[in-house]
């Protein structure tokens, strides 16, 4: 796989009334091509700004942003220009343009080049064709729905045939309806184009159903950085602040004898019944105290909080540690 | 004197319409300057001097600014009498409002529209033509009315300073002569002048809002 971006030591800092305020602190982050990667973290956590960075719509106090083999820190403006083009960007809010219909608006990037009328209007049309516009193209922006201007942002975005796409709360504005879909969309032009996305949101159903890596900020910093499945066992450990999980676990919920144990499924384990298989080989008792399963983009992902009480309760927990993604004993 | 008034109407007419045409046409890119400049870190005291030189061009009472301009009218218009002479006073009045009122649309473009054209990759020119004209064109044309019907007010000030028009024609035989039917009159014409350019200005305006 080649990698589309890498970014090293990447550093954002504002002037406010309250001083320098640190936005971005030592991000550094490789995305291979055709990827899609999510960028979560509290509000004010930098998210934003690190996207922003992406195509130095924000200029960056220190660092590397190499994308497509070129440090783009270091472009002159007519290379920043240009290097843009090949970036798409949807915004949180669509920012359309007011007056000019879907199809003006769609067309726009590729008139700006030069491109002539007639495939210009080719071009537009299959991308709107795609994105399910076609009715729509003589309506300006404020007589569309919400779903219909993200689209008609996303097809904007798309008819320059971007190497990489960055989405900016995608989901935000929408209801969960069309969120489904514009996510549907967007899991559909990756796997038809081979595109990269860079996504930033707060919506776990973005994550979950989109997203390969996950890029965790807190406070500037990228506390994570890792395939999504790997983030989901992060925030049933409780290690992600502000995602936890809805148990808080206490001596209390296990027996006097017995173990609590926070077991964790990946992948096609999730349809196997080990852990009736194996407690019933050892005769031990194992009570359900919490469970939960997501299903990821790659797979299913299950989490279980369990007591487990029986003479070869230790067994147990060393046949099952085998046959399960991650297992450990939580007080 | 009926021939009188029409006279003086088609003056005011023509002193407005070229002294407007002519605003529009610098200030609109002066509004442009000021937007543009305001913006850059790189620029930043040539946009307080410009923005310090649109001010004051606006708070000289026009009255005042006529008579300061008295030597370069001459020299540039060759008199300082007549609709010409006026024109050139007008538009040298006009062409600061006009790009104040035309920066302020461009400040009222939200700046998600200005990210999205950068992020696309646009150059200077194209963001003026293609997005800050166009996004802004209704407010535009309602700032170009406004234009219109304060110059319609400042040909009457020219007026009392020789300029011909309504404004003269007003003072000459109503004010000195006391013939007050004609101030009536004129009075009349220029408050007609202002309800067409309003009404077409906000028909217009409407027009091309989306």
């Amino acid at each position: 796989m080649t990698l589309i971006l890498a970014v090293n030591n990447l550093n954002l800092s504002f002037e406010d009334k309250t001083g320098r305020r640190k936005i971005l602190d030592n991000v550094s982050f490789s995305v291979e091509e055709g990827q899609i990667v999510g960028i979560v973290g509290l509000s004010g956590a930098g998210k934003t700004s690190l996207l922003r960075t992406l195509n130095l719509l924000q200029p960056v106090d220190s660092g590397e942003i190499h994308f497509d083999g070129k440090n783009i820190v270091s472009l002159r403006e007519d290379e920043i220009r240009k290097m843009r083009k090949k970036i798409g960007v949807v915004f949180q809010s669509f920012n359309l343009f007011r007056n000019r219909t879907v199809l003006q608006n769609i067309a726009f990037p590729l008139k700006i080049q030069g491109m002539d009328s007639k495939s210009v209007k080719k071009k537009v049309l299959e991308i709107a064709g795609e994105l399910g516009l076609n009715h729509r193209l003589r309506a300006y922006p404020s007589q569309l729905s919400g779903g219909e201007q993200q689209r008609a942002a996303i097809a904007r975005a798309l008819v320059m045939d971007p190497r990489m796409i960055l989405l900016d709360e995608p989901t935000s504005a929408l209801d969960p309806k069309t969120t489904g879909r514009i996510l549907d969309l967007v899991v559909e032009l990756n796997r038809r184009h081979s595109m990269t996305f860079i996504v930033v949101t707060h919506d776990m159903d973005v994550i979950k159903k989109t997203c390969d890596k996950v890029a965790y900020l807190e406070n500037g910093k990228l506390e994570f950085y890792g395939p999504a499945h790997e983030f989901f066992v992060k925030i049933e450990k409780n290690e992600v602040r502000d995602f936890g999980t809805p148990l808080e676990i206490n001596g209390r919920l296990a027996g006097k004898e017995g173990k609590l144990l926070r077991v964790l499924f990946w992948g096609n384990r999730t349809h196997e019944p080990v852990m009736w298989k194996v407690s019933k080989e050892l005769d031990v008792s194992i009570n359900i105290l919490y469970g939960k399963i997501e299903e990821l983009k790659h797979g299913p992902f299950g989490a279980m909080i369990i007591s487990v009480e029986g003479k070869q309760q230790e067994m147990f927990i060393e046949r099952l540690r085998n046959s399960v993604y991650s297992l450990e004993e939580v007080v | 004197m009926a021939g009188e008034i029409l006279k003086a109407t088609l003056e005011t007419l023509y002193m407005v319409i070229v002294s407007g045409l002519l605003a529009t046409l610098f200030g609109i890119p002066l509004g442009v300057c000021l937007y543009l400049l305001s913006k850059s870190v790189k620029f930043r005291n040539l946009y307080i001097v410009l923005d310090l030189i649109v001010n004051v061009f606006r708070s000289i009472p026009f009255i005042i600014l006529v008579l300061l301009l008295i030597p370069v009218t001459k020299n540039v218009m060759g008199t300082i009498i007549g609709p010409n002479a006026a024109i050139f006073n007008l538009t040298i009045a006009a062409i600061p409002f006009m790009g104040r009122l035309s920066e302020n649309s461009f400040n009222g473009i939200p700046r998600g529209i200005i990210d999205s054209s950068d992020s696309m990759g646009l150059n200077r020119s194209q963001l003026i033509l293609r997005v800050l004209i166009p996004e802004t064109l209704p407010e535009q044309i309602g700032n170009v009315t406004v234009l219109l019907i304060n110059l319609v007010t400042y040909t009457a000030i020219a007026g009392a300073v020789g300029a011909g028009g309504l404004g003269q024609l007003a003072i000459n035989y109503g004010y000195y002569r006391f013939q007050w039917d004609v101030v009536l009159y004129a009075v009349i014409v220029l408050v007609s002048i202002s309800q067409v350019l309003q009404f077409t200005g906000g028909r217009l305006s409407r027009f091309f809002r989306r």
